[in-house]
């Protein structure tokens, strides 16, 4: 499908890809700003002004941008992740122009108050309850794994955020991180669906380039180093009546050889009930009823831009014992790195790779194309690396598979977390920060081998 | 000059952009085997992906009083092979042409299906044919598949949401499948593969069946599905259990100390889809909490803060439908946010929105049913299956825009005067008993003492 890229002069990435199937359109604005950067004493900040986005802007009073959208037929949301933060509405095709309208309106500026601060404040508490401290296995493994496997703050910290954080944060910082943050030249805008370019180009010059850029801060250092011993967390969770277990290995670099083969080996080993882990951990030992697993937990494999985890988690019964499980792991994780798989094994994971890529771009009336575009504009300055996936993944040999899993699926590499139903122990601290309990067990196990 | 100063004095508005573009559905084909099949086929979209789907009449409902989650077990169990294939292979095969095969139980069908490599799909048919008519329902795989269910029921009797929802749906259908949410971990452990054998045997055949395919289509799909089924037997169509639901006022605790927020839900039977009134209830729901911008959610998510995501629905079984309010609220507003949810339901009930409120709603859901028949193929699926299921005529569909905006505000508030009567309605609460009964004490003490509560009196 055809893709238009520019740039605005005051640095706006736009992307344009017409789709006719449907009279309905897609418009994506991602800021370059996820969750890993963020106010160290302000865990869960950029979560929660992406609440903010949606309390008011110049000429859209609260509620006003959401029914907006609604009451022209259309639906929207934004979301936190990684790397970015996006909004986007999908609407039918005659309303792209108030679409481009709102979106420019908030990317101009925020007009919000103490009291919106505050209700939002509220609600995303509630979020975190709703989906974390009411829940059993809440934040498992998503929110919890990425804590103990990563050793860079800006990988480890709670990104969904420590109560007292989300409750301390201030008007004043709310526009300051907008002020930052939330500006053209840190924003790409991508457009999928029923539409004219050449009409397109035209409406986002009126509503966008008067927009000022801002001088961006350089970005932090999100490297990882090379993990060198396999590492281990047990999570109590006294809402849980079942035990838990997941585990993860870092990624290779992203757009690397041995990425596009971790993407092969995701769909070897946990996709589909063909996968290696399903037929042995599922079939052949019975431990539980089903593995899932991904690259990049809260989104794909490919809209991230910095250190990444694979993991895989299953629930089991407290008859099978953790290392039992690790153990059945392990002997299918070894014949992956001991030699190299059938022609044939590649090959299947390609055509579901294939079936998936389909299933990504075309997810939510063409969200997921825009997803994918954005993101590679803002990370690679390059949307149109979507129609070289394929192509990347077919290169992949057994060879290549081999080597990637004697490398990413070393043991050290790992990192397990076991949740054990049950109240915690009296002298735990139940909101200990799981990084400073890491380095803590760690240092335990150094002196026990001392 | 600065455009910023140009919009200091006036707010603009926002730009209303040309006309819509007139909306066609997917055209269908449809068709039924000699031995009673139906069969519904839609060309739709340019991505190479088909999904195939059978829904046959069987599920929940076809269970007896001590047989719940059986038809979860036979769903279970029809993924472990056929006469000529095993489960390994099938799951092989599967994703040998980009598919999964899935096999999903519900209240009143059984889904088996997927979506496939359209390069595959007469091949994905003939598979799934072949997983539907000729499972072996292996009696070695019940012990792990039992293991199994064992544990899911375990993590779902642990979640909040999950009791609430059994609590409701036994409150509001006693004595009748769909009220049956969970089984006891000694009923499941007590299923012999006889029984699912007994329960394949006697639900799944051709006449009960309905297979949809939908996206982009590649083959000769018609010889395909006239190959794999023509031989299946016809059996007799599905017999239906008409469920009677509970109009009473109830109001139910289920206690969870130490519990961060109260899990509400709040609702009662309404008019089913093939009433004249569905489609204004559709949009009186839409108004009321069924969507971002709806009266209940502007109030207690965005004016109070008491939750994060409420919402409500209309929910269906076959042939009968009910209306939904669920929201998460925090444990020390469980009574306010009542309050409100019950506030917004009078005031509906008084006042009839405003022209143009009704509006935007009639607008959302003109737009949303562009989605719903757009956005994927498996969405297409769904959207025919309810109204075949439901026994609407097609045209409910090719009708459905202009009846949307025929809807008026006395409609609305006469939808919600009719059907929404607090005095009838189940409430249920799931949350810490001690530290939520004072603030549920009118709603409790009501139930007890009289149903007839007048709900707008804390205003």
């Amino acid at each position: 499908m055809p893709i238009t890229y520019y740039k605005l002069p005051n640095g706006l990435r736009v992307i344009l890809s017409p789709d006719f199937t449907a009279p309905t359109v897609v418009t994506a604005v991602y800021y370059r700003i996820g969750f890993r950067v963020e106010p160290k004493d302000r865990t869960g900040f950029a979560h929660l002004f992406e609440h903010m986005m949606f309390q008011g802007s110049r000429n859209l009073g609260k509620m006003e941008f959401i029914r907006l959208v609604q009451q022209n037929g259309g639906v929207l949301n934004g979301s936190t992740r990684f790397d970015f933060t996006n909004y986007f509405e999908l609407l039918p095709s005659n309303k792209l122009e108030t679409a481009l309208w709102a979106e420019a309106d908030r990317m101009r500026g925020l007009a919000i108050t103490d009291e919106n601060l505050k209700n939002q404040q509220d609600v995303v508490i509630n979020e975190v309850e709703t989906s974390v401290h009411n829940q059993p296995y809440g934040g498992f493994p998503w929110l919890w794994m990425p804590q103990y496997a990563n050793s860079n703050w800006y990988n480890s910290h709670n990104f969904y955020g420590e109560l007292k954080d989300i409750e301390a944060a201030t008007l004043d910082e709310v526009q300051a991180f907008f002020k930052t943050y939330y500006a053209p030249n840190n924003a790409a805008l991508a457009i999928v669906g029923d539409f004219d370019p050449g009409e397109a180009q035209a409406m986002i010059a009126k509503y966008f380039s008067a927009i000022a850029p801002a001088e961006l801060p350089p970005p932090p250092d999100l490297t990882e180093p090379r993990q060198e011993k396999e590492k281990t967390a047990t999570r109590k969770d006294p809402l849980a009546n079942r035990p838990a277990l997941a585990f993860s290995y870092h990624m290779p670099p992203r757009n690397s050889p041995e990425y596009f083969a971790m993407g092969l080996l995701d769909q070897m080993l946990v996709q589909g009930d063909d996968s290696l882990l399903y037929q042995e951990l599922v079939k052949k030992r019975g431990f539980t009823g089903e593995v899932g697993g991904a690259i990049n937990e809260l989104g794909n494999m490919f809209d991230y831009d910095g250190p990444m985890l694979w993991t895989a988690a299953l629930f089991h019964d407290a008859t099978a014992q953790p290392e039992q499980i690790l153990s059945a792991i392990d002997e299918v994780v070894e014949s992956l790195r001991s030699q190299p798989v059938d022609q044939s094994l590649v090959d299947r994971s390609v055509t579901k790779m294939r079936s998936s890529l389909y299933d990504t771009l075309t997810q939510f009336g063409g969200f997921g194309r825009a997803d994918l575009m954005a993101c590679y504009a803002l990370f690679d300055d390059d949307p149109s690396k979507i129609d070289s996936l394929e192509s990347e993944f077919r290169k992949v040999t057994p060879q290549l598979v081999e080597r990637t899993a004697r490398e990413y699926l070393r043991k050290a590499n790992r990192t397990v977390l076991l949740i054990e139903p049950g109240a915690a122990s009296p002298d735990a601290d139940p909101d200990a920060d799981p990084a400073a309990e890491m380095a803590a067990e760690t240092a335990a196990e150094m002196e026990e081998s001392n | 000059m600065n455009p910023t100063e140009v919009l200091a004095d006036a707010r603009e508005t926002p730009p209303q952009g040309p006309p819509p573009k007139p909306f066609h559905l997917p055209a269908t084909t449809d068709f039924t085997l000699p031995n009673g099949m139906q069969v519904t086929i839609v060309p739709y979209g340019t991505v190479p992906k088909v999904a195939a789907r059978l829904f046959v009449g069987a599920g929940a409902i076809d269970e007896f009083a001590e047989q719940v989650w059986l038809s979860k077990l036979n769903a279970a169990l029809m993924k472990e092979g056929t006469r000529t294939r095993s489960a390994a292979q099938v799951a092989r095969e599967a994703a040998e042409m980009g598919g999964q095969l899935e096999v999903h139980a519900g209240s009143d069908f059984t889904s088996v299906g997927g979506v496939a490599l359209s390069d595959f799909g007469p091949k994905f048919v003939a598979l799934l044919a072949d997983v539907l008519t000729a499972a072996s329902l292996p009696a070695a795989e019940l012990p792990r598949l039992t293991a199994d269910l064992l544990r899911d029921l375990s993590i779902e009797k642990s979640q909040p949401e999950s009791l609430a929802r059994e609590r409701f749906l036994g409150t509001l259908f006693p004595g009748h499948p769909y009220g049956r949410v969970y089984p006891s971990e000694s009923q499941l452990q007590g299923y012999t593969i006889g029984d699912a054998q007994t329960f394949y045997r006697k639900n799944f055949a051709a006449a009960r069946t309905h297979l949809y395919i939908a996206g982009k289509l590649e083959g000769d799909l018609g010889s395909a599905i006239e190959d794999a089924f023509g031989g299946w037997a016809k059996g007799a169509a599905a017999p239906g259990l008409p469920a009677q639901a509970a109009k009473a006022r109830s109001f139910q605790i289920v206690d969870r100390p130490g519990a961060a927020q109260s899990n509400l839900l709040i609702g009662l039977p309404v008019a089913e889809p093939a009433s004249p009134d569905y489609i204004k209830l559709d949009v009186m729901d839409s108004l009321l909490g069924g969507s971002f911008a709806s009266r209940i959610t502007s109030n207690i998510r965005e004016a109070k803060g008491y939750t994060y995501s409420p919402f409500s629905k209309i929910g269906t079984r076959r042939h009968l439908a009910y209306w939904l309010q669920s929201a998460d609220v925090a444990t020390d507003v469980t009574g306010p946010a009542l309050d409100e949810i019950f506030y917004e339901i009078d005031r509906l009930q008084r006042d009839p929105p405003s022209g143009e409120e009704l509006q935007g709603i009639r607008n959302y859901l003109a737009g949303l049913f562009i989605l719903r028949n757009t956005i994927s193929p498996d969405a297409i699926i769904g959207q025919l299956h309810f109204v075949d299921s439901q026994g609407l005529d097609r045209s409910y569909l090719s009708t459905y825009t202009q009846r949307v905006m025929e809807v008026q505000p006395t409609d609305v508030q006469g939808m919600a005067e009719t059907y929404l009567v607090p005095s009838k309605m189940t409430i249920v609460v799931v949350g810490d008993k001690a530290k939520i009964a004072d603030q549920i004490a009118p709603y409790t003490q009501a139930t007890e003492q009289e149903p007839q509560m007048n709900t707008d009196k804390h205003r």
